[in-house]
Formats: structure tokens, C-alpha cells, sequence
């Protein structure tokens, strides 16, 4: 991996290396229905990451231990498949991926309205098939859409971005080149019908102005996103 | 896997169905359900395909590794194959380390490909004693409806013949080369249920259902790998009428590996 700035990834007329405007969104898809056994399911593929994500439940809570008296457990599962990524990845949890499962539950803990299901467990799985820079994101947008499927009932679906900044200038929606060359990475958790967040990190070097930049990016791009989700949803299963 | 709590109601239904020589979903006894194959599907693999039989839907991706050969094997690489369940796969299908049912499912695709010999160990090293590839298959369920080993053995046989060895990449030549694979080995699977062997349970019958045999054939109907699971006894009658069945079907989805490799 190189050091900030040393590769060149945008021309001067601001021409990314895909072909993209700073502004533009990869290509995104959504389907509706993907994993027939399940309760709900949605597969988003984004540039060329593709994440299934399917919802089991509500179901009753095993084990008894995590069970709450006033409200659902979310149990949710971020996982990259072993020929997602360039170099083969050792299957079974590590670190980045429980750190991204845990985020990732408490962005939709914070729109799922578990408290109608007292006792019972809703289990949200996200695999990543293919992943090229963003796929927490993706697999966040994934999941919104199959709880929606699933019919679970939540006060808003979260749409998932990020944007950052390379050789200066700020991008939406990183990709792989960018994302491991670049000098920032701000992805965002957005409730499209409010603009109020429930998922944010951020890494790398912004100034305060890039900073909003940044932010408007995701905000514009979210609205974008959310009208796939919500014409995959209108639009019927796979 | 969770043992799911199997239904009197549906074991009585099922044998009341076989006695009629019925099924619950109106197959035929020796008849498959849809069976749809893509290869190339996912773009980080060297080689993939997706297999989706009925309700059951699988991934296999092929990755290349640089391996020291075993020292009583200086010349040769290897194969390794590996079966992932996932708790994405189904309601009983939980996290944590690998299952028996999934070792089990790996073991026996792995079997059938490697005693197949369709993969030459001898063509994968690099430099002898040194380096060589290590090929390795991994199948990955996303939605369990039952016959996971024949959605597993179809796709990770399309996968490695759609596999390039990455030489770019490991900056050894200046393009990639197939992946030389001479064989199709084909797994048939079969279900006891109701008290008569059917081809291609589905969920329903894999639950309500007894033992089960898993036949690989190579493209000479030579045998390569067999399997017996679960709790069930068989005569060598019921046996021959299955390998009777696996010679012809295993034919059909040859060619159906074949074409989908001329479509690529």
C-alpha cells in the first residue's frame, strides 16, 4: 500500500480512474427476495461489490441468556465470503468483521421497532460475495432492505455511503483504488426521510470544509440509493 | 446445525405419498427440480459459478495460493476444497466453527474432484521442492432447500474449470492461463424417504427422510467417491437401481457444465 498522495487517481478535468465525476455514485442494483428460505432477503450489487443479506425471525431467543423482557434482540452477522477479495480471506470471524457486525446492529437497533417483539431474536445475516471498497456500507444497505422485505416494522430504512478525499480533492463513494490510496473515508448511516444519521466513522485526514463536503456528498448520494431501495421493494421478488 | 424437530405428521405424510409413489411437490420419484447454472459470476474469484437447484442456491470461487510442495511430493501442488454454511444458509443453520454436516459436505465434493484426477497435481508446481499453486475450491451456501451436496459438487466443478491460474498477478508471465481441469466428475445424491430411495430431496424430504448416498461419476461412468450418511440400512437392490439412475443423470449435467463453459 502506498503512502497518501503518491498515486495519481483523479485528472485534472476531475476525472476519476473508473471514468467518474467527484460527485458520482458507482452503478447500484437491488433485488427483493433473493434467498427463498428466508424470511427476508435483498441483494445490492454496487460497482463490483455484491452482498446478500437475509432476516430470520422474529424467532424465539436462543441463548435464553441474551433474552430481554421488553424488547427483540437483533443478532447481526457481517461476514465476507473466503473468495470475496483479491487474496483469499480465512473463513470465521476477525476483528474488522466484528467491529462492522456491531455497528452495523447499532445503526438498525436505532430504526427497528423491537420493542413490539418482547423475547424474541431477529437475525440479520450479510455476506459479502465480492467486495471492492465499501461493503460495510453495501452490506448496511443490504440489510435495511431485507428487514423491509422481511416485514419487520421500522420507523425509517437506513442508506449507507461513504465518501472521502483523494490526491485533494473530496469523492463520493470511494473505490478500491481510492479507498486504499486515499487520504479519507467517511462513510454514513442516513435516514433518507429525516437526514438524521444512525451510523458514522471516519478515517484518514479532512479538513473542516472538506469535511462538509464530504457530508453533502453522502447526503445527496443517500437519496439516490434510497429511491433503488424503495423501487426494489415496490417492484416485487427476483 | 440446530436439530430441527422432525414431524411425525410429516414422516406419515411422506411414506403415505410413497406408497402411492408420489411426491410431496408432484415430482417423480427419479425426477430433479430446476436446475440452473451460471459460471463467472463473481468478479475477486479466479474462477466461480453459481448453482441453484429449486430453492437451494450455492456460490463456489476458486483462489490461488503459492505453496511449498509437501517434501515426499516436491513436484506436485494441491487441492484443497472447503464447504461454508453459513447461518445466511437457513433458520437451523447456526455460527461458530465448521459443522460436522459441513466438513462432511466438503470432504465428500473433495473426494469426488480429486480421485477424479481432473486436476494434475504434477501441472501445478512451479518450482520443484520450491513452489507450486495450491488450488483452492470454496463452496459457500446462501439458501439450504435440501441436495447441498449435488448444488455444491455442480458448482465447484464449473468453478474450477472456469478457474485462470493468476501468473499476472504473481508476476510470472504476462497472462493468465486456465486452470488445466481433464474431467468432469458429476455427484447424484439420493434420499431415502418414505421408505424408497428419491433423487434430489428437497428440504421437506431431507427432514421427514431417512439414509442418503452420494455418487460421483467420472465422464467414463467410472466411480470415483461414495458416500452413505445419516441412520438407514439398503440392499444392494436399491443400491443398483440408484447407480442405474446416476449413470444417466449424471450425464445430462456434463453437458449441461459443458455448455455453460462454451457460453462463457
Amino acid at each position: 500500500m502506498g503512502g497518501y498522495g503518491d498515486v495519481q487517481m483523479i485528472d485534472e478535468n476531475g476525472i476519476r480512474v473508473d471514468g467518474r465525476g467527484p460527485g458520482d455514485l458507482r452503478p447500484v442494483s437491488i433485488e427483493t427476495g433473493v434467498i427463498p428460505v428466508a424470511d427476508g432477503s435483498a441483494r445490492v450489487i454496487w460497482g463490483t461489490n455484491h452482498a446478500v443479506a437475509a432476516v430470520y425471525g422474529p424467532m424465539e431467543c436462543h441463548p435464553r441468556k441474551i433474552q430481554r423482557q421488553d424488547r427483540a434482540v437483533l443478532d447481526v452477522r457481517y461476514n465476507m465470503a473466503p473468495f470475496s477479495t483479491t487474496d483469499r480471506m480465512r473463513p470465521g470471524f476477525n476483528r474488522r468483521s466484528r467491529e462492522i457486525s456491531k455497528v452495523t446492529a447499532d445503526a438498525l437497533e436505532s430504526v427497528v421497532l423491537l420493542e413490539m417483539y418482547p423475547r424474541c431474536k431477529v437475525r440479520v445475516e450479510i455476506e459479502i460475495l465480492c467486495a471492492e471498497a465499501g461493503t460495510r456500507c453495501v452490506g448496511l444497505t443490504a440489510a435495511s432492505v431485507a428487514l423491509a422485505h422481511a416485514g419487520i416494522p421500522m420507523t425509517d430504512m437506513v442508506v449507507s455511503v461513504a465518501s472521502g478525499k483523494i490526491n485533494d480533492v473530496v469523492v463520493c463513494d470511494l473505490n478500491k483504488e481510492e479507498d486504499n490510496y486515499g487520504e479519507a473515508d467517511l462513510p454514513m448511516g442516513i435516514l433518507p426521510n429525516s437526514g438524521e444519521l444512525v451510523f458514522l466513522q471516519m478515517d484518514g485526514d479532512l479538513s473542516q470544509a472538506e469535511f462538509q463536503e464530504a457530508w453533502n456528498y453522502n447526503m445527496e448520494a443517500a437519496m439516490v440509493v434510497h429511491q433503488i431501495m424503495v423501487d426494489a421493494l415496490k417492484g416485487g421478488d427476483a | 446445525m440446530a436439530i430441527p424437530i422432525v414431524p411425525q405428521l410429516l414422516r406419515a405424510h411422506l411414506a403415505e405419498l410413497a406408497e402411492n409413489d408420489e411426491r410431496h411437490d408432484g415430482r417423480a420419484r427419479w425426477e430433479s427440480r430446476n436446475t440452473e447454472l451460471e459460471i463467472g459470476v463473481l468478479r475477486n474469484a479466479e474462477g466461480s459459478a453459481k448453482v441453484r437447484i429449486g430453492d437451494t442456491i450455492v456460490y463456489a470461487g476458486v483462489k490461488f495460493q503459492i505453496m511449498t510442495p509437501y517434501p515426499d511430493r516436491p513436484n506436485q501442488g494441491g487441492l484443497m476444497c472447503s464447504a461454508e454454511i453459513r447461518p445466511v444458509a437457513g433458520p437451523n443453520w447456526e455460527p461458530g466453527p465448521p459443522s460436522p454436516e459441513s466438513i462432511e459436505l466438503g470432504r465428500v465434493v473433495d473426494r469426488g474432484i480429486r480421485e477424479s484426477g481432473c486436476i494434475d497435481v504434477d501441472n501445478l508446481c512451479i518450482i520443484p521442492g520450491e513452489k507450486a499453486w495450491q488450488v483452492i475450491l470454496d463452496l459457500f451456501a446462501i439458501s439450504d432447500d435440501g441436495n447441498l451436496f449435488d448444488a455444491f459438487a455442480l458448482a465447484g466443478i464449473a468453478a474450477l474449470k472456469s478457474a485462470m491460474l493468476p501468473e499476472v498477478k504473481f508476476e510470472m508471465s504476462d497472462s493468465d492461463r486456465p486452470l488445466p481441469v481433464s474431467k468432469t466428475p458429476i455427484m447424484c445424491s439420493y434420499h431415502k424417504v418414505g421408505g424408497r430411495f428419491v433423487y434430489d430431496a428437497d428440504g421437506r424430504e431431507e427432514l421427514g427422510g431417512d439414509e442418503r448416498i452420494h455418487i460421483t461419476l467420472g465422464d467414463d461412468d467410472h466411480v470415483h467417491s461414495l458416500q452413505k450418511g445419516l441412520k438407514g440400512i439398503f440392499t444392494e437392490n436399491e443400491f443398483s437401481e440408484i447407480m442405474e439412475h446416476a449413470q444417466s443423470r449424471c450425464k445430462e449435467l456434463r453437458e449441461m457444465v459443458h455448455n455453460a463453459e462454451e457460453a462463457d
